[in-house]
């Protein structure tokens, strides 16, 4: 019908195939089981929901009002009992290695029931990601390996990513603008490591977290090629903590100031010095340290969307609640035709949400996606039925070769084009703002519903409001996601297009 | 501020924004965390004294006596700063209304005769209901000349600091509902603790349990839903103004912060991402400011179908408030969602606001059934 060459140029004209059914190519490549893997899970997390969200959702969120200086330590070691902090991490790293792509449906489903909670578990996989992305497995190892003793151990251990700061927070999350921004954070290179000045602000969980995978530079000129990873344990000597915020909502999960005055961390705590990256094919220094950024959020943006959806999910089911058991005007809310249409546009708003998550996720399973590696079957089996103590002697003492972390270069750092970094982080910035605009919609829909029953806290349904205007700050503001959208998958076939450029 | 309302009312204007600026803005946060925090009763007690409790109160009930364009200058200004002190002056306009609807000034003046002090000035009401719409829960049975009332009514809004509560109740055999008004000094009136809300936080609600407390009739028995709707026709005007004042202040509050923020090597304010949504905001503000002016000069003179005009204000005003406060918090990225700064208030007031007078999908239902009676 058509001959390859041509098919192949038809196919790579915008919108490309590629880029625009990542679902049909992914599906086929991804092992079976994983199906079976998350029908498991999202079991268990509505069976957590039951037994720990739902009845702490409110009462969590009051008390945070009553005392402001409560930190949730309760609900932590709730997560920890449950296993939720070493769930995603892989069993390479001493974790549980259920599949990491099925984190986004564990992620909606518990921020239906309570966003606030579903962030102070799963924001522990934004640190744990950032941590990862420097492909420093030594430190990836013995990061996890706490964590997973934490929960052996009834003591939680938690990982936070550290990079917003007071004079820059749009700025930090890309590189095209950290060198005109007004970064502090100063880590300075002295024999045996790094000597770190400067704070951190809104760094979720930071508190009650043990590691912070902490974003530092060495030249506060020019920090785009000057950025340092730091892996910095809580009691480390010059760090502290400063105040915890007062935020409008998710108030279970606080989000703190970290201080740093001559804190000093060794070089077995160094995650990554850009500077010392070896030289890439396709990549300068700072594209270096941008495809790290893009690494962490194309699996955390897509991350937030399913938080959004989640809520939209949340602020659904309350209306829908609410309509079936309250009458207005002498009828059912649920038999008025307009909230009928109401309550379908909601649930359209839901399902859209999932769509937008689920494609950015098949996106990183694709080639050049991080899901890709862990996901090629032999692998992914061994993984999945080799008892943990083998890993642990087979695998583990090769961490610390040069070639193991020439390796995991070639894979993850020179095997992921140009290409696949755009489509992944398109696609996440996709699911991040369209999954917490539905949020926000669905919260003030569900508000309109139910007037005045909906303003009173036990309602539930205001709290869901409060919580998902978060959702659209942070990870990038939703239009920060919206231009990084624009950068990734619309100005590459528009040459004289330029971004931040104004 | 307001372009078309007439220039006497400057000093309304003045009165009001000078009260904000001098008595709301610097405490806002404060007076935010009540029912966790105290109360702002000297605030209250100073909006009492200065008669921002009884603008359109008939001089001779002891009021300014002014009509709704006064009141609606005087909540946008209020609101801008903090609209839980609007959120009261709305509640005891409301109540006001119905009662002057009803045609019982007499009432009136002879609380206001009596009160020395904002509680006894204050009259409660369940301003965000619509009693026709959500059923009415209290019972009043005549006993010889005067009513007795019994059981639940919820969200009852100032309900635990004023002197008096306005309820509906529903006079046994008889269609329809009736307004009464109560005293809180009654032995029988228990009220919950404040009721935990979204917004508007020191402009509190409680659940009230009425235990044959005595209820003085409001207009004629079975007439409630009559007055209801006189009344909020006209203070329909009133929440737009309210939305007015919110979207004006979470718009100021983003155009001074863009303009102090660098992100990227230059003011916010300065990328056009930016500022096309101070300009969608600043487009919003404005139309609301005529929104308004119009409503309320319709309202006052009493075009024909003025109150499509003032209802459709409240709910388009409500949703672009909705919308705008939202923006305003974006505008300041993570600042934006915490206390220290009023965006968080005003988003939250915003959504709390507009469920005043009833669910606003029904009354936007309501246009469509008055434009075809
Ligand atoms: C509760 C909470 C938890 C958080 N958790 C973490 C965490 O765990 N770890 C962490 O590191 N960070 C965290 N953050 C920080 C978060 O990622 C930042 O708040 C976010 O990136 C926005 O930065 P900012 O707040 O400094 O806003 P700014 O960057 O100052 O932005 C202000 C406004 O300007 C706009 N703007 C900025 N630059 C541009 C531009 N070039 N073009 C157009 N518009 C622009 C923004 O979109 C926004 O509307 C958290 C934030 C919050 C509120």
């Amino acid at each position: 019908m058509i001959k390859p060459k041509e098919n192949k140029s038809l196919l790579e004209r915008e919108p490309r195939f590629e880029d625009s059914f990542c679902s049909l190519q992914a599906i086929p490549q991804i092992p079976k089981i994983q199906l079976k893997e998350t029908r498991t899970l999202v079991s268990y997390v509505r069976k957590f929901n039951d037994e720990v969200v739902r009845p702490l959702a409110l009462k969590t969120d009051l008390k945070t009002f009553q005392d402001p200086d409560y930190l949730p330590w309760d609900l932590v070691q709730k997560a920890n009992e449950w296993g939720f902090y070493t769930m995603f991490i892989p069993k390479l790293f001493g974790g549980q290695g259920w599949s990491l792509p099925s984190h986004a449906y564990v992620i909606e489903e518990m921020s239906s029931a309570c966003v606030g909670i579903a962030n102070a578990v799963f924001v522990h996989y934004l640190g744990f990601m950032t941590v990862l992305a420097s492909w420093n497995l030594p430190l990836i190892n013995r990061i996890c390996r706490d964590v997973a003793e934490g929960e052996r151990t009834g003591n939680p251990c938690l990982i936070t990513l550290a990079i917003t700061e007071p004079g820059a927070g749009t700025d930090v999350e890309e590189v095209e603008l950290v060198d005109r921004g007004k970064v502090t954070c100063y880590a300075e290179k002295v024999k045996g490591g790094y000597i770190v000045n400067g704070s951190k602000i809104f760094i979720s969980m930071g508190h009650v977290s043990t590691w912070h995978a902490l974003i530092a530079y060495a030249d506060l000129k020019k920090p785009s090629e000057n950025t340092v990873m730091l892996a910095v344990k809580t009691g480390m000597k010059g760090f502290s903590f400063g105040k915890h915020e007062d935020k409008m909502g998710q108030r279970a999960c606080c989000a703190s100031e970290l201080v740093f005055e001559d804190c000093f961390i060794p070089d077995d705590c160094v995650l990554g010095d850009s500077r010392d990256f070896p030289n890439s094919q396709i990549r300068g220094t700072g594209e270096l340290v941008n495809q790290i950024i893009h690494y962490v959020v194309e699996v955390t943006r897509a991350s937030v969307g399913a938080f959004g959806t989640g809520v939209a999910r949340g602020a659904y089911e309350h209306a829908l609640k609410f309509a079936s058991e309250n009458a207005v005007d002498g009828k059912l809310l649920i038999n008025h035709e307009w909230a009928q249409i109401m309550l379908a546009e909601m649930y359209k708003n839901v399902i859209a949400g999932r769509l937008a998550y689920n494609e950015a996720n098949y996106s990183n399973s694709l080639k050049g996606g991080v899901f890709n590696f862990l996901q090629i079957k032999p692998l992914y089996y061994y993984m999945k039925f080799i008892p943990q103590p083998i890993i642990d002697v087979f695998f583990v003492p090769f961490y610390k070769l040069k070639i193991t972390n020439w390796l995991m270069r070639q894979i993850f750092v020179e095997g992921q084009s140009l290409e696949a970094q755009k489509r992944c982080s398109g696609w996440s910035s996709i699911a991040k703002f369209f999954g917490t605009d539905m949020g926000m919609k669905n919260s003030q829909m569900a508000l309109e519903m139910m007037g005045q029953a909906g303003l009173r806290h036990e309602s539930g349904a205001e709290k869901i409001l409060r919580d998902s205007k978060l959702l659209q700050i942070y990870e990038g503001t939703n239009q920060l996601n919206r231009i990084n959208l624009f950068n990734c998958l619309i100005a590459r076939c528009v040459p004289q297009a330029r971004v931040f450029e104004e | 501020m307001l372009t078309t309302i007439k220039c006497e009312l400057k000093s309304f204007e003045d009165l009001a924004h000078s009260f904000a600026a001098k008595e709301l803005t610097a405490n806002r946060e404060e007076h935010d965390r009540y029912p966790f925090g105290p109360f702002f009763d000297d605030v209250v007690t100073k909006a009492y004294e200065v008669g921002l409790l009884g603008a359109t109160l008939p001089e001779e009930c002891g009021g300014i006596g002014q009509d709704i364009s006064a009141l609606c200058i005087i909540l946008d200004h209020i609101c801008a700063a903090d609209a839980s002190l609007g959120g009261i002056i709305f509640t005891n306009a409301l109540a006001q209304e119905i009662i002057l609807a009803a045609g019982n000034k007499n009432l009136l003046s002879a609380m206001m005769e009596k009160a020395v002090d904002a509680k006894g000035a204050l009259i409660a009401c369940p301003s965000f209901a619509n009693p026709a719409e959500n059923g009415v829960t209290l019972e009043a049975v005549k006993v010889k000349d005067h009513y007795m009332l019994n059981g639940e009514i919820d969200y009852v809004v100032l309900g635990g600091i004023s002197g008096h509560a306005l309820v509906p109740a529903k006079i046994k055999g008889q269609e329809g509902y009736t307004f009464f008004l109560i005293d809180t000094a009654d032995k029988g009136y228990a009220k919950s603790e404040p009721v935990v809300s979204l917004g508007l936080h020191a402009c509190p609600a409680v659940d009230l349990n009425v235990v044959s407390v005595a209820g003085t009739l409001v207009g004629q028995e079975g007439d409630g839903a009559k007055y209801f709707a006189k009344a909020s026709d006209r203070m329909h005007a009133a929440v737009a103004a309210m939305q007015c004042g919110i979207m004006k202040g979470s718009f100021e509050e983003a155009l001074d912060y863009s303009q102090q923020r660098c992100q990227g090597g230059k003011e916010i304010i300065n990328w056009s991402g930016l500022r096309m949504i101070l300009g969608q905001m600043a487009m919003k503000v404005k139309i609301a400011e005529m929104v308004v002016s119009e409503a309320a000069q319709a309202a006052e003179n009493q075009d024909r179908q003025w109150y499509l005009y003032t209802r459709a204000a409240a709910l388009h005003l409500s949703e672009q408030a909705c919308k705008l406060t939202t923006d305003g918090i974006q505008c300041l990225g993570g600042n934006g969602y915490m206390k220290d700064y009023g965006q968080e208030k005003r988003f939250r007031d915003a959504k709390h606001v507009q469920a005043f007078l009833g669910l606003a999908p029904m009354r936007k239902l309501s246009l469509i059934r008055d434009m075809l009676s």
